[in-house]
């Protein structure tokens, strides 16, 4: 996984692995990798594995049990209400930069239905 | 309250009648990995050589973990030495040998899984590693001790990029949670998303010492633009 150097690492982390959850890579009740695994693969010091997961703790998206590891939470309100963060967090930036180039909000409805209907098109 | 792995206060050091380091306070808590970031001659080396007790006639108190003596120190701190006290002819073996007597902290399980996980051949002798290998190994003996304190000297400077990634996923694999390592380099990138705080060294004293994130979320840098800024001038004093 490549870095951004300008974004604290721990938040990237968190990022990387939000996406893995709400993509089902990481499945509910599902086990990480141990810390120091998890640093290796990412190339990151341990603590900073260890501070996105505490966050993650905190937030219950992430269940610790002890002497067995790091969990995936089993409750599927807590990953859709994480997939749901996540996708109004991607549509307000967008929503954002769209409005700041003087699009309606039909202009912008429009735009993104033209998109997906023409993507097969540029792909 | 823990107390700091390594404290330095008010530390200078002279050498030919030239300073080589002023006015030099550091504090770092135990389990950091810190970037110790300067240009050539700024006196990164020197620093490491002086908390190592490997120089000495410094002026102020080095404490790690609160033991100011050099012999103390030198227990405590594993310094990545340049293996100039040893000779082309003798094997890695004999190398290891001679650690493994000198450090009663000398893990010989460690140093299996090192110079296997490096690649390393420890029948060779000095005289015939190239640099990134010699490099390589250097990191093993230094890591192979359980030491309080690592102190590592541009570990990365002039090696290719496969030794490069093998040395950092080392240290990720083999530093012990609350062991301190200290890595002095001018040159950044590669290490960045391994650094939990940087200090920087210019005009023979230390003159920033921030976390990581810091950096990252107050100034909205990557340590490497950060670190260019500092010593451009774009970034004064009064502003860090």
């Amino acid at each position: 996984m490549q870095f951004d150097d300008k974004v604290p690492i721990y938040y990237q982390i968190k990022n990387y692995l939000y996406h893995r959850i709400v993509a089902g890579d990481l499945q509910p009740g599902e086990k990480l990798p141990a810390v120091r695994q998890l640093a290796v693969d990412l190339t990151v010091n341990v603590n900073t594995v260890q501070r996105a997961l505490s966050e993650m703790i905190h937030e219950e998206i992430l269940v610790s049990k002890r002497g067995r590891g790091n969990f995936v939470t089993e409750e599927p309100a807590k990953i859709a209400a994480l997939k749901q963060r996540l996708i109004t967090a991607y549509i307000q930036e967008l929503y954002t930069q769209l409005h700041a180039l003087k699009l309606s909000d039909r202009d912008i409805v429009t735009e993104i239905q033209h998109y997906i209907q023409t993507r097969g098109d540029q792909a | 309250m823990i107390s700091n792995a390594l404290e330095v206060t008010d530390l200078s050091y002279r050498k030919n009648q030239k300073t080589i380091l002023t006015d030099v306070n550091l504090q770092i808590s135990p389990g950091k990995i810190v970037g110790l970031l300067g240009e050539n001659g700024a006196g990164k080396t020197t620093l490491m050589r002086l908390i190592a007790s490997v120089a000495k006639g410094e002026r102020g108190t080095i404490a790690v973990n609160q033991a100011t003596r050099g012999v103390e120190r030198r227990a405590l701190v594993s310094f990545s030495e340049s293996l100039q006290g040893f000779r082309g002819n003798d094997k890695l073996s004999q190398i290891r040998d001679f650690y493994a007597t000198v450090y009663p902290d000398f893990s010989a399980k460690k140093y299996l899984d090192l110079i296997t996980f490096l690649q390393i051949d420890d029948d060779q002798k000095l005289a015939t590693l190239s640099k990134g290998t010699r490099e390589k190994f250097i990191i093993a003996l230094t890591l192979s001790r359980e030491a309080a304190v690592y102190l590592l000297d541009e570990p990365f400077s002039g090696i290719d990029s496969m030794s490069r990634k093998r040395i950092i996923s080392s240290i990720i694999k083999w530093k012990q949670a609350d062991a301190t390592m200290i890595i002095s380099d001018h040159y950044v990138t590669e290490i960045a998303a391994l650094l939990d705080e940087v200090v920087i060294v210019k005009d023979h004293t230390i003159c920033t010492h921030k976390s990581s994130d810091q950096i990252r979320s107050e100034f909205g840098l990557g340590i490497e633009a950060f670190y260019e800024s500092v010593y451009g001038g774009d970034i004064h004093d009064d502003e860090l």
